[in-house]
């Protein structure tokens, strides 16, 4: 007898073992808040706990409302008004995106420091010697500044598409309402991309949270480097599984309130062909002024520390041995090939899995693997690090018997940092990787059941080829991800083992600042490229 | 009887009704069913099912003495010897007609392949567009491919979903007598879905016409003669057709 799902059973049972393995770990900081606590922790809870949970909250918060701000204003510019360099702003507003946030923190430094090009200008040129404290960014509101820079695209390239998909019927009915640009703009624009706003707005929230290395260099003290501190400087892992279990909590609550204020209701178009937006044609000082805005932003988050890092690795090419610098371009390219591959083949199996199950339970468990996205790099840490040690310490007697001399292998193995990357990055794989599935939809697989084809052939002349964009697109965005990634490298990177972007972060901790220069500027190079091409890929597919 | 359909019921996972409740047919060899039927009546499920895409709660599927499924098996899709034909066609993308129409023959031995492929594209008459890809084809053609496609194994049975339904009018017309046609030619039993009663009158030996997931009527096309009107009529209304026929088989 045929049982009834042979062919299912395969891809489940690999599925089933792929989310678990990417969930469990963050079960061992769940785990953590049940452990009795030690004198650290509760001397921390009194005295330190309130100061961070408080620096954390003002960063968050501060940078969520500059970047709706600037991200709404410029998107709301792009998709309802002609002007100057409109095309070109569009899509050159993304490219801030490119620069992660501590490669943008040290290079502001360096410009704004004592030796740096703005205070010798003035000193030399005109001889003005104004009082440091101006030019120190290095604090609260510098932090502030540089997460808004580099952080800001996000809120608005969601919001740009958004507004431009909108019914241009909507927008139109309002005007001729009589309602002038500002009455449309707060009682039309700001409710329908209230959606869009809070999903751009919550990825910088997380990227905030997750971020170590701007709050490090700058010396500001929140719940990343707080976890970071008591696990080494302290040495307390338990104190640190507590501290990742508090910012874990801080997360949930942060998607609660963001499933919240999304609410149930879905704008969606109620006629099935939009109508784009006509675009008003600006004209005069209202021209400049639109053209001048995204300009000035442009440059402070892209053009200006773009060419800064140009100047300092002219200056200091050839300081940095070739043969060294290539092995971290080597080593960088190495695992964020190796994770971006094997997070594309996880995404592969659980999308096909998620697809041929019916139910809720079918939705919902690979859902959970998306979570890893929102947990903060420094938990993710903690848990593989707490998991991993456990692993060796169950496998120890296979090392003894293997003849091994000591029993932490995996721990201190590259297998414990690419796993970190896939628990991480998962979500972005993933992401792209469904919508592949759900583009070519259920009738390409059952046409080619029916043509006499099991799941997993049809897997590999069907649904394989036909997801060559998404599986490409997903592969490119982890790798950049992987490219650009402090906190986990720099923790959980084997012995003696440097990639671009450790090398770049510890030159400029040294404060030589100009060293890190050339491999921060591949890093903004390699991605900035991705960005142009998946700007040209999306619009041939749209066309 | 070649094909055994008893008792069939399904209901969708997210669904409180019955899709498809006590379906029962029994069908010949060589017979063309129509399934008519308003928009969302389940005829869709019925093929589906059949097709084993979908899981039946319970009933019994037997063609040629075989049992696809009943409350202890299940054959899955690529083991029932059923062709279809999708609404949308499903033609792959990234094959070739040739490549499509290969698709399911990769038990034959490569002169048999090549063999059967010429059969069939010349029983759809499209010869000389083997080499083209479904994008570079009209619709009247893709919906031939589609045929030839599901045809080229040579299946128990072929369903058939909608097959005019993204065609224009005059199109219509002429792929209706061209299914016909090569339906017969082929000898093949088929069931297709339909929602227009002139398409269910030229082409089916027998009509079987759905109604919220419940058969309310069976017969030869001739019985339903009464409630067909003109050519060019489109969908009648379904209300007095319905009582008609109601009328009819009391
Ligand atoms: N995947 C699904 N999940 C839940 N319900 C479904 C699903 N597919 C179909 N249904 C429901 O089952 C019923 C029968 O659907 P079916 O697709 O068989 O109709 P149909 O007769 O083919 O309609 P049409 O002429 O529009 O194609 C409908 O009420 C439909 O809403
Ligand atoms: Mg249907």
């Amino acid at each position: 007898m045929q049982h009834r799902f042979a062919n299912i059973n395969a891809w489940t049972v690999g599925a089933v073992i792929i989310i678990i393995l990417l969930f469990l770990p963050n079960l061992t900081i769940v785990s953590g808040l049940f452990t009795p606590s030690n004198e650290n922790w509760e001397h921390m809870k009194e005295f330190v706990l309130w100061g961070f949970v408080k620096n954390s909250l003002i960063l968050t918060a501060a940078t969520a409302f500059f970047t709706i701000m600037i991200g709404l204003s410029l998107a709301w510019l792009i998709a309802q008004y002609d002007f100057p360099m409109r095309r070109f702003l569009k899509w050159a507003l993304i490219l801030p995106l490119s620069i992660p946030p501590f490669i943008g923190a040290y290079t502001y430094h360096g410009m704004l420091s004592h030796t740096g090009i703005i205070q010798t200008t003035l000193r030399d040129t005109f001889g003005v010697t104004l009082n440091p404290a101006f030019f120190d960014i290095m604090n609260l509101p510098g932090a502030i500044f540089i997460y808004t820079m580099f952080l800001f695209p996000y809120v608005y390239s969601i919001t740009q598409v958004y507004l431009s998909q909108q019914s241009a019927s909507l927008i139109e009915s309002t005007r001729i309402l009589g309602k002038g640009p500002w009455k449309t703009f707060f009682q039309v624009v700001l409710p329908i991309s209230r959606i869009s706003i809070i999903a751009g707005a919550s990825l910088v929230v997380l990227e905030v949270l997750n971020d170590y290395g701007v709050v490090k260099y700058y010396g500001v003290q929140t719940f990343t480097t707080a976890i970071f501190q008591t696990w080494f400087g302290l040495g307390d892992i338990e104190s640190s599984i507590k501290l990742a279990a508090s910012l874990m909590g801080f997360v949930i609550l942060i998607l609660m309130i963001e499933k919240l204020l999304r609410g149930r209701r879905q704008y969606s178009y109620s006629t099935t062909k939009v109508r784009p937006l006509p675009l008003i044609t600006l004209s005069g000082w209202k021209a400049a002024a639109a053209t001048g805005y995204g300009f000035i932003i442009l440059s402070l988050a892209f053009f200006i520390p773009v060419a800064q890092l140009i100047d300092w690795t002219v200056l200091t090419f050839g300081t940095i041995p070739m043969g060294e610098f290539m092995s971290y371009v080597k080593n960088s390219v190495f695992v964020a090939g190796l994770s971006a591959s094997l997070i594309i083949i996880f995404a592969l199996i659980v999308g096909n899995f998620a697809r041929m199950v019916r139910g809720r339970l079918g939705k919902l468990l690979p859902r959970l693997t998306v979570l890893g996205y929102s947990i903060p790099g420094a938990v993710i840490a903690v848990a593989v690090v707490t998991a991993f040690i456990g692993l060796d310490r169950f496998l120890a007697p296979v090392y003894v018997w293997a003849g091994f001399s000591t029993t932490l292998v995996l721990s201190v193995s590259i297998v414990l940092l690419v796993t970190a990357y896939i628990i991480r990055f998962f979500a972005i794989g993933y992401n792209s990787i469904e919508t592949g599935y759900d583009k070519i939809g259920t009738n390409f697989r059952d046409a080619s059941r029916t043509l006499g084809l099991g799941v997993t052939k049809t897997f590999f002349k069907v649904d394989m080829p036909m997801m060559k964009g998404a599986i490409i697109s997903g592969f490119i965005l982890v790798f950049i991800d992987v490219l650009k990634e402090i906190p986990l490298t720099l923790i959980l990177r084997p012995f003696n083992f440097d990639t671009l972007s450790t090398k770049a972060f510890q030159y400029a901790s040294d404060e030589k600042i100009m060293e890190a220069s050339q491999a921060s500027l591949l890093i903004v190079g390699i991605s900035a490229l991705a960005i142009v091409f998946f700007y040209k890929f999306l619009e041939r597919e749209l066309d | 009887m070649f094909v055994a359909i008893e008792d069939v019921c399904f209901s969708y996972s997210n669904a409180e009704t019955k899709a498809l409740d006590n379906f029962t047919l029994k069908i010949e060899k060589g017979e063309v069913i129509s399934i008519l039927g308003r928009s969302g009546s389940g005829k869709s499920t019925v093929l589906r099912l059949l097709a084993g895409l979908e899981k039946p709660e319970k009933g019994r599927l037997v063609i040629q003495d075989e049992v696809l499924f009943d409350n202890k098996t299940f054959l899955q899709p690529e083991k029932r010897g059923i062709g279809m034909v999708f609404q949308d066609y499903a033609l792959f993308p990234h094959l070739t007609v040739a490549e499509n129409i290969l698709f399911g023959l990769f038990r034959m031995k490569k002169a048999e392949k090549k063999k059967r492929l010429q059969e069939v594209l010349e029983l759809v008459e499209l010869q000389d567009f083997g080499k083209r890809y479904p994008h570079q084809l009209s619709g009247g053609q893709q919906q031939r491919v589609a045929i030839a496609r599901a045809v080229a194994p040579n299946p128990h049975l072929i369903l058939l979903d909608e097959p005019f339904s993204n065609l224009d009018a005059e199109l219509q017309g002429k792929i209706r007598e061209d299914l016909r046609d090569i339906l017969k030619k082929a000898n093949i039993t088929s069931i297709f879905v339909t929602h227009d009663e002139k398409d269910a009158h030229i082409l089916a030996d027998r009509i079987v016409r759905l109604k919220d997931g419940r058969i309310d009527f069976v017969g030869r096309p001739c019985d339903m003669l009464d409630t067909y009107r003109q050519p060019g009529m489109q969908q009648p209304s379904t209300k007095g057709f319905v009582e008609k026929n109601l009328i009819g088989i009391n």
